[in-house]
């Protein structure tokens, strides 16, 4: 089991992203990309590429912004940020994540005597 | 909505967006690599797990556009420029596709443009959709036509409950001088309500006033055509209140009207309008008071929510009350009315108009059909051939969806290219009709333009045609049993004899509808021959017809008759002439005479029944000589026949039967005046002759001499030993000697004045249509068989090779191949030969001395059909009795 990772619902990348930017700020692909990997303990199997699509689906829905600027090591680079849209839709959709998981907590959390 | 403008603006920065992605993907790479590099990965083992861990670039660039652009629009274009990589590839195929279509629709768009003008664009002019013509038919079976303008009057002042408003017009030809030049003109003489009630406001100057004219010998006014005042007076606008001669009438131009209104005949633009009140200056005063003239074209623009039918039950009340109160003219009479564009050009031929549109309108729709089918199954044998190409693609991912997309995609495109080609074809029809001058030297306006509403039936035509065609063949091919046909590699011969029987059904239509078409198009054809075989009771060949008209110059009876003695006695010593003469009128020309009502003398005319009318032409004494009729009883005219001799006439047979039945009709007299006379004495009996129409029995027709019916139009006509349009130079040569300044018109041999308007133009032009609409279905026809037949050869390759590789002759390999065309094309002749005999029964009532069901036609075209449909089919048969039977085998 040691090498399966998590696939992903549809939907939860685009929550990530959001994520990330609200917490660090502004960030470039692959450094999103790391970061999600980072937090998630490598649990989660992410194509990186898969990314770009998400980046690009949430810059036309106007939850982030993106900028060319220079990178740590002075390249230039794509940075995202999340904007006061994306900040309220990442509350809505948090919300609504926490939900789905309490909810799924508790059925999960049913035992055999319970149901009788 | 954001979302939706982001992604189309998206769609068109393509280029730029890919750039920037494509920069932002390889830092991603970059700054993975030097992570990697910092974790003490080998530089090609960095670059390696950067990539692994990216996934599939490709994969991610894919993503991306789809999230970002407009995907489908994006496949549409790659369909789109597969497509045409496809059509290009296939040219053969594509190009006699296009052809097919394009000829399809040329033709429909053709004759939707004739169609458009004669029966539905409606007149520039106000409510021109309730716009009707009121005429009457003096007998029951007699073709509705004018209606007389005291009886105009009556109609008008007890209609306005079904009518808004009543006017008409009298067209007549008329000379118009100014500073010494004489124009012949086609004018309109109008009530003055004629354009307030067309709702027509002047271009230039101002229109008739009300009540301007409308009495007789009043309002010496004019108001000019649009394109006559461009060519005469370059468009100027100090025209108005000039003083110019209306037929020697002193008259000023008050007027011109917009450039888009040509009048209300639809075949000429009017080159001038003047109030009716001017006719009574030329000596016509007659038309106001006499109910037998008929003269007015009446039109009237019904109330909004009354019908057709309902307006002429009012006017058959009035109708009624005038037949009583005037029984000699108006008894037997009866008023109809049609909706305007029904009754173009005349109101003649309103109660068979509907017909003849309707059956080239059939015709078209068939040539289209016959195209369409040519056009799916020319597409169908192609996807059998691209079967392995499809099972292809299906098997490396592509969806039914898609497949049926691009299939779809290819024939719309190709239905499109032949709705260009058609709009072309149909134009350039357009323009050959327009050329054509069925009315002499008159200008003819048939105004055949390419409007919308032609383009759009085109577009739409092509369009469904395209989808029709390409649906077929897409869901077959999109059905196809991916393992069958890998595995049968392209061959089939299990599972297609379904697929057969939808081909050979299509070409069996397709031959059946192109043998109706052949049909229609022999029986005009034979009938066009018949008619121009018809006698005509003269002979028209040898003869040059130059019309004149020296009452324009100012001349007077006595100047014009001794001009036109000497002119004769000049002609008749030119070198070539055999005899010249003159008369008013040509036979069957674009205009005639006629006396409304004739009365023999001692008869007495009871008031109930009806008084003949009677054509009527004032020609010189070499009249009958020239033109070869035959007097049957008594004299030709002499020179002895003159103004102050005794009035005397001849008539035709069908004259002095109706008059004088078994009796001697020479020395019996007659008046075309009143029952009370003057009386002419008749001293010959001439053969009928077609006069006034080709096809109608020849009605009761009189000749007067010249020198007693003086009117100044004239036409000199010259029987001549050579072709007798060399005599033209030499004869105007004579008439400017004798007087520089007179114009001369419509100088053409006999034998060309006979294929206008009331002559052979309407065989011709129903003939060549109905030829060419039938040439294009036995050509689609041939095609179709062909491809069918030449793709089943090809696709039996195989099996005729190991036909021949077990023995069998090349000659039986032959009559295998032909044998299915033979079975095709009679199964289709069959079908068509059943269909042709329901549907020509339609035409019989268009066709002159050829039965509906003319055997002849029937044979001949079947023959036709099967002949060359045969003969095009030899080379895909000795193709196939070529086959080596090796190559055929090795083949697989």
């Amino acid at each position: 089991m040691a090498n399966q990772k998590l696939d992903l619902l549809q939907g939860t990348l685009d929550v990530m992203v959001l994520q990330t930017l609200n917490a660090i700020g502004p960030l470039h692909g692959y450094g999103i990309a790391r970061r999600i990997e980072q937090v998630s303990g490598d649990q989660v199997l992410l194509n990186q590429g898969t990314i770009y699509a998400s980046l690009v689906r949430l810059q036309q829905r106007g939850w982030i912004a993106a900028e060319w600027g220079a990178s740590d090591n002075n390249r230039k680079a794509k940075f995202y940020s999340i904007t006061r849209s994306g900040r309220k839709q990442l509350a809505a959709d948090a919300a609504h994540w926490q939900r789905i998981s309490d909810v799924m907590g508790r059925v999960l959390a049913m035992t055999g005597e319970e149901t009788q | 909505m954001r979302t939706l403008a982001a992604r189309i603006a998206a769609f068109f920065r393509k280029r730029e967006l890919d750039r920037d992605l494509d920069q932002e993907l390889a830092m991603h790479l970059d700054l993975a690599t030097e992570d990697n590099l910092r974790r003490g990965l080998s530089p090609q083992e960095a670059r390696r797990e950067a990539l692994v861990r990216f996934g599939g670039m490709e994969a991610a660039r894919e993503h991306h556009r789809d999230a970002r652009g407009l995907p489908w629009l994006d496949s549409i274009f790659q369909d789109v420029r597969y497509a045409l990589r496809t059509l290009r590839r296939d040219a053969g195929f594509t190009a006699v596709a296009l052809l097919i279509l394009a000829l399809g629709i040329g033709a429909n768009t053709a004759v939707f443009s004739l169609g458009n003008v004669f029966l539905f664009r409606p007149l520039p002019v106000k409510d021109a959709d309730r716009l009707t013509v009121v005429a009457v038919q003096s007998r029951a079976d007699s073709d509705p036509g004018e209606v007389s303008y005291p009886d105009y009057l009556d109609y008008q002042a007890h209609s306005s409950a079904v009518f808004t408003g009543m006017t008409g017009y009298v067209p007549n030809i008329v000379g118009l001088g100014y500073r010494g030049h004489a124009d012949r003109l086609i004018v309109s003489y109008v009530p003055s309500n004629f354009f307030s009630m067309l709702g027509i406001r002047p271009g230039l100057g101002r229109l008739i006033n009300p009540g301007e004219g409308d009495a007789p010998k009043t309002g010496p006014v004019v108001v000019l055509g649009h394109s006559y005042w461009e060519k005469r007076f370059g468009g100027s606008p100090d025209v108005i209140g000039r003083t110019v001669s209306l037929d020697g009438t002193a008259v000023t131009v008050i007027g011109v009207v917009p450039k888009e209104f040509l009048g209300v005949f639809n075949l000429l633009e009017m080159d001038a309008y003047a109030p009716v009140g001017m006719l009574g200056f030329g000596g016509n005063s007659v038309i106001f008071t006499s109910r037998e003239s008929h003269e007015m074209r009446v039109l009237a623009t019904l109330r909004p929510g009354v019908s057709i039918v309902q307006a002429q039950a009012a006017l058959a009340v009035i109708g009624q009350r005038l037949a009583q109160e005037y029984p000699n003219a108006d008894q037997g009479q009866r008023v109809r009315v049609f909706s305007e564009p029904v009754a173009r050009p005349e109101p003649a031929a309103a109660d068979s108009k509907p017909l003849v549109v309707t059956v080239f309108l059939l015709m078209v729709g068939l040539v289209l059909v016959v195209a369409c089918l040519n056009v799916a199954n020319l597409l169908l044998a192609r996807a059998a051939a691209r079967e392995q190409e499809m099972s292809i693609r299906a098997a490396i991912g592509a969806g039914r969806r898609r497949l049926l997309r691009q299939l779809l995609t290819e024939s719309v495109l190709l239905a499109l290219g032949g709705g260009v080609g058609g709009a072309i074809v149909g134009n350039s029809i357009g323009h050959v009709m327009n050329g054509l001058r069925p009315f002499g030297d008159l200008p003819l306006r048939l105004a055949f333009a390419f409007d919308w509403r032609v383009f759009s039936y085109v577009a739409g035509v092509a369009l469904l045609a395209g989808i029709l065609a390409g649906l077929a063949p897409a869901l077959r091919i999109s059905r196809t049993d991916l393992n069958l046909a890998l595995r049968e590699g392209g061959r089939g011969l299990i599972g297609e004899s379904r697929r057969h029987w939808l081909r050979n059904g299509l070409v069996i239509v397709q031959v059946a509808g192109s043998l109706i078409l052949l049909v229609a198009a022999g029986l005009f054809t034979r009938s066009l021959r018949r008619a121009e075989s018809i006698d005509l009771g003269f002979d028209p060949h040898h003869v040059l017809n130059v019309s004149l008209e020296p009452g324009l110059q100012g001349y007077t009876e006595p100047r014009t008759e001794a001009l036109c003695r000497e002119l004769l006695r000049r002609t008749r010593a030119l070198p070539g002439v055999r005899s010249a003469s003159f008369a008013f009128s040509i036979p069957l020309g674009y205009y005639s005479n006629g006396a409304p009502a004739v009365y023999p003398e001692a008869q007495t005319v009871s008031p109930s029944s009806h008084v003949p009318g009677a054509g009527l032409n004032a020609v010189s004494p070499d009249y009958f000589t020239t033109l070869r009729m035959r007097i049957l009883e008594g004299r030709a005219f002499t020179d002895a026949d003159t103004a102050a001799s005794e009035p005397v006439a001849i008539v035709n047979q069908t004259m002095a039967e109706r008059l004088w039945p078994h009796r001697d009709a020479v020395g019996q007299r007659f008046s075309h005046k009143a029952a009370a006379g003057p009386f002419a004495t008749v001293v010959g009996v001439v053969r009928d002759a077609k006069t006034n129409s080709l096809l109608d029995a020849p009605g009761m027709f009189f000749y007067v001499p010249q020198t007693q019916h003086y009117q100044s139009t004239r036409v000199l006509q010259v029987r001549t030993s050579v072709p007798p349009e060399l005599l033209a130079p030499a004869v105007e040569g004579l008439l400017r000697e004798l007087d520089p300044s007179l114009p001369v018109y419509d100088v053409t041999s006999m034998d060309k004045a006979l294929q206008g308007a009331n002559g052979f133009f309407l065989f011709k032009v129903g003939a060549s249509f109905a030829g060419a609409l039938g040439g294009l279905g036995l050509l689609l026809a041939v095609v179709g068989v062909y491809g069918v037949v030449s793709y089943s050869a090809s696709r039996r390759r195989h099996e005729i090779g190991i036909r021949m590789a077990l023995g069998a002759q090349r000659i039986a390999i032959f009559r295998l191949v032909v044998g299915q065309a033979v079975l095709l094309l009679g199964a289709g002749i069959a079908l068509g030969v059943a269909a042709a005999l329901g549907v020509s029964r339609l035409l019989a009532s268009l066709l002159v001395g050829v039965p509906a069901h003319d055997p002849v036609t029937f044979l001949g075209v079947s023959g036709m059909l099967m002949a060359s449909a045969l003969l095009a089919c030899f080379i895909p048969a000795y193709r196939a009795a070529r086959v080596a039977p090796m190559t055929a085998l090795r083949d697989q």
